[in-house]
């Protein structure tokens, strides 16, 4: 069968593997091969990926630095002895990984933790400052109404013999024969037939789309490293894919010349990364941003450790073997602690909720689907304590999650807007309150759902038992299970039953379906599923193989940076990710995406935005608990780290103060 | 039979046993799922285009479309040339990849070995020549301590007291070390140990079992009558002949931890071998590279076996070449 898609629909019904594996978050470890890490626990490369390093998941997942030093501290060794303005050079910044690099082959790297190993010898055009300002480093991006972007690449870069300088033309190439071409390229798929590529000159060019994105460097698919055309040229003419991923000067990065801090020295397969510091770094050159940039950068040396034992890697923290790492929230404290170490906690984009099953197959409990109406999710919502279940499970090292972006995000809708939907914390949460606000579900039911004193029953009188999964192995995720499998007890006395299952079997057999299509009428209109996908294989009357009820398997990514991208999960009851089934009740999200996608301001823009999460929050298509804290543990000699979401923006400009 | 014909006829059926093996594997690999054609599917649909098709084309790629026995022969050639194809979870040759995981795996293991196989016999020997004393009691206490203790747990608490407590060993192995230096020493001292102590009990106890039945035998009671040292007596009389039931022991037994412990070692003390290597490939459907871990150990207990044999015959004479 034949899907055809329609591009001009924006981003959410086609997707790259990148974009796909970005919008997994933390329970998606296990089912995809660690992917994006697990429970966030096990990010460990010290988390300063912020800027320069593989597009989607890099920026998005990305870590741990920051602005303290952007421009403001250049000075402050001082200079009045005649001493350097700027820190002396010195150490190596060790780090260490969970999980080894597939591979450093930026045309074709598709993983985080690779992402910043690259990110050490080779940037990307641009960064976000924690202000969620755009950054440029290889090249500045413009426009005037989102259609037609302009590329300004600076004039001061240069590859490695014999490549000689970075012009327009190599990137020009790079998207024409390699995205848009017969390569499996790390992108491809972003740079679709309707995007027109034109070279203007020898250091700009642009590139012209077929709708206007105001927000297109925030969706990344600008996000570009610079590549060699005469390195490409033999495997494009040879159309020879299998030898430009194995070609050694790409997987080896020996054509970075002054494009990254450091040189790559050696990739040892098992065991990391060693690179030497970069004297002639472009970024010196800079006439804006952190006066530190002017010397960066500041250490001899960077190494990535790859310790697959999560002991470990603390064990290394902890002796100064190096200088940062991921710490699991249980032994957070015991860091905090720790003299030897600086801890810090940065909120990230990757939600833990729990995901009702709206389908044919869920709700086994009894006839009917309660879950299909908002005021019952509302209830569950409202059952669950969220202060607590972030005191108990996260031990405070958490932000309640009510609507799809967390609260630094700057499409977070204003308070007034959504006060009345922030389900789970005082004063809308309790048992008392779920059950009113339960019976209201129940009034809408066919079927003679009600409550037998605090207990609500099925028609048959009996109780109603239901089954909530997890990720085998994942103990935050259980802990979680049994909170809200708790909490649905105390408030409707459901019995709900915690069930470890497989992460890919859970994918495969639950998660996902065979596409079927189909059409259903939702709001009194009839809707067609014109292209099914395995994770929106229908109407409600198409399921997966096996039925379930409840899961805390999959955390999402709520894209902060460019909302549109979460057009994917909400873009109307056929959008590509739906594998619950949800159907807005009282709100259109396409035509707000809509909107989003034809305003001219940036204010209508968030405005679209704003409209669309405080409808998120009062439907609550998922049950939506928490945002966990990514927490990383530092040297404390370390200057540069920031407890932001942009942190590792400037990582350039970190040193030791010794 | 002399001895260079049997050496012959066994590595003869090592070559039959290594082809069994690897035809097994290449049919398992055939019938299997191939993740790279499922990933071409799955990106396929995410893109919007015909999944069968980019089945068909990727089968096409991978030479896949060709008949069984066409891809069995080529499959062949590659084994015996050395073609292991490409390890795509470390973007590098699978040969590339076991040799650099084999370098580091000898490291330890090589030692270790060697210190299994000597100090094993050596306290079994030890605490039957000293049997119901304290000194057996201690011997056989300090073999049963390690071996009762799980490896990757001991390894923790080494690694806890020395490496973080101390500060007398660094937490993770350092591949940047020169082999034979004192800093390279340092560094594998810890994981050394926690293999020795886990593996010699087994040796030990057998050792000390089968020595007790020379100890008092008619050949040592003539030795020592002839005032032959206690060192030669235990060295010539008791060991050599204790060790010809023990080599047997020895090899299943270093072969089975040489797979399994090396794993969990190589975890905890961050040593990129071949367990870990081959463990990663598996958890990565890296297929060219577990094909090729799979090679290496089939390859050693091959060769494991047809040692172990040529070691009987050397080590008692009145084992004849023409029983076996």
């Amino acid at each position: 069968m034949s899907r055809d898609i329609d591009r001009t629909n924006g981003p959410a019904n086609a997707l790259s593997r990148r974009q796909w594996l970005a919008m997994l978050g933390v329970g998606s470890a296990t089912a995809l091969a660690g992917c994006l890490g697990g429970d966030g626990d096990d990010e460990g490369n010290g988390g300063e990926n912020g800027g320069t390093n593989g597009g989607e998941n890099g920026g998005e997942n990305g870590g741990t630095n920051g602005g303290e030093n952007g421009g403001t501290n250049g000075g402050e060794n001082g200079g009045e002895n005649g001493q350097s303005q700027f820190p002396a050079v010195s150490g190596r910044y060790r780090t260490n990984s969970s999980a080894s690099f597939e591979t450093l082959n930026p045309v074709y790297n598709t993983e985080s933790g690779a992402g910043t190993a690259i990110g050490r010898a080779l940037d990307q055009g641009y960064t976000f400052t924690p202000d969620n300002e755009v950054f440029p480093l290889l090249y500045d991006l413009s426009t005037d109404s989102g259609e037609v972007w302009v590329f300004d690449v600076r004039e001061d870069l240069q590859f490695s013999d014999p490549y000689g300088q970075v012009t327009a033309q190599d990137f020009v190439y790079y998207i024409q024969e390699i995205h848009k071409g017969p390569f499996n390229s790390a992108n491809s798929s972003e740079w679709g037939e309707d995007i027109n590529v034109v070279q203007n000159s020898e250091f700009e060019f642009q590139a012209e789309l077929p709708n206007p994105q105001l927000l297109w460097p925030e969706t990344f698919a600008p996000l570009e490293y610079p590549v060699p055309q005469g390195l490409l040229e033999p495997y494009v003419q040879e159309e020879d894919d299998e030898g430009l991923q194995q070609d050694s000067e790409l997987l080896e990065l020996q054509f970075t010349g002054n494009l990254g801090p450091f040189s790559l020295d050696e990739w040892n397969r098992g065991a990391g990364t060693s690179y030497s510091r970069n004297d002639d770094y472009y970024i010196q050159n800079l006439d804006y941003g952190p006066d530190l940039f002017a010397e960066a950068p500041y250490f001899e040396g960077a190494d990535i450790e790859v310790v697959t034992s999560q002991t470990s890697r603390l064990n290394q923290l902890s002796t100064g073997e190096v200088d940062a790492s991921a710490i699991p929230a249980p032994r957070f404290q015991e860091f905090q602690d720790n003299p030897n170490v600086s801890v810090r906690q940065i909120p990230q984009p990757f939600n833990s909720l729990t995901a009702l099953n709206m389908r044919d197959n869920g709700w086994t409990g009894g006839p009917g689907n309660l879950f299909r109406y908002k005021e019952f999710r509302q209830a569950m919502a409202i059952a669950v304590n969220k202060t607590e279940l972030i005191n108990g499970v996260l031990r405070g090292l958490g932000a309640p999650h009510f609507t799809w972006q967390p609260r630094f995000s700057a499409f977070y809708p204003p308070e007034d807007r959504i006060e009345e939907f922030k389900f789970g914390v005082e004063p809308l949460v309790g048992p008392e309150m779920a059950r009113q606000r339960a019976r209201e579900a129940l009034d809408r039911s066919e079927f003679d759902y009600r409550f037998d004193g605090d207990t609500l029953v099925r028609p048959d009188g009996n109780t109603i038992n239901l089954t909530h999964y997890h990720s085998a192995g994942q103990e935050t995720e259980r802990l979680t299970c049994e909170f809200v499998a708790q909490e649905m007890d105390e408030a409707f006395g459901i019995n709900v039953n915690v069930e470890a299952i497989d992460g890919t079997q859970y994918s495969q057999n639950y998660w996902s379906a065979s596409p079927q299509g189909g059409t259903d009428t939702v709001r009194g209109e009839e809707v067609t599923w014109e292209n099914p996908a395995p994770t929106n294989p229908g109407p409600r009357s198409v399921t997966s193989d096996n039925a379930w009820d409840m899961s805390n398997v999959f955390g999402l990514n709520t894209f902060p940076r460019n909302p549109l991208t979460n057009s994917a999960f909400f873009d109307g009851v056929t959008s590509f990710y739906n594998p619950v089934g949800y159907y807005p009740e009282d709100f259109d999200p396409a035509s707000l995406f809509q909107q989003a996608r034809e305003a001219t301001s940036r204010e209508a823009f968030n405005q679209a935005m704003y409209d669309l999460f405080a409808n998120i929050a009062r439907e609550q298509p998922y049950l939506m608990l928490y945002f966990q804290d990514d927490l990383t543990g530092y040297n404390p000699n370390l200057v540069g780290p920031i407890e932001d979401f942009a942190n590792g923006w400037n990582f350039p400009a970190w040193y030791f103060d010794e | 039979m002399g001895l260079s014909r049997y050496v012959l006829g066994r590595v003869a059926w090592a070559g039959i046993v290594s082809l069994v093996i690897v035809t097994a594997t290449f049919l398992l690999l055939s019938f299997a799922p191939n993740p790279n054609i499922q990933e071409a599917a799955t990106q396929a649909a995410l893109e919007g285009n015909d999944p069968a098709e980019a089945v068909e084309r990727e089968r096409e790629l991978r030479g896949l479309d060709e008949p069984l026995y066409v891809r069995y022969v080529d499959f062949l050639n590659g084994v015996y040339t050395f073609d292991w194809g490409w390890s795509n979870s470390r973007a590098q040759p699978v040969t590339e990849a076991l040799l650099e995981s084999l370098y580091y795996t000898a490291q330890y293991s090589v030692p270790w070995t060697i210190l299994t196989v000597l100090l094993g016999p050596l306290v079994g020997i030890y605490s039957a020549a000293n049997m119901y004393n304290w000194r057996d009691h201690a011997a056989t206490g300090f073999s049963f301590a390690g071996y009762a203790m799980p490896n990757f747990f001991f390894a923790i608490v080494i690694s806890l007291v020395f490496a973080v407590w101390l500060d007398l060993i660094p937490v993770t192995y350092k591949t940047g070390v020169d082999v034979f230096s004192l800093q390279n020493l340092r560094q594998l001292a810890a994981p050394i140990f926690v293999l020795v102590t886990g593996s010699i009990a087994g040796t030990m106890r057998v050792a000390r079992n089968e020595s007790a039945e020379y100890i008092n035998s008619d050949f040592m009671k003539t030795a020592k009558a002839k005032g032959v040292s206690p060192l030669r007596a235990y060295l010539y009389h008791v060991t050599r002949p204790t060790m010809v039931p023990l080599s047997t022991t020895l090899v299943g037994q270093l072969l089975a931890l040489f797979l399994g412990a090396s794993l969990l070692i190589e975890v905890i003390f961050g040593i990129p071998g071949i367990g870990k290597t081959t463990f990663d490939a598996i958890i990565a459907q890296d297929t060219n590279l577990v094909l090729g871990a799979t090679l290496v150990f089939t390859f050693i207990a091959v060769v494991g076996n047809l040692l172990e044999d040529l070691v009987f015959t050397i080590l008692d004479p009145r084992i004849s070449f023409d029983d076996r």
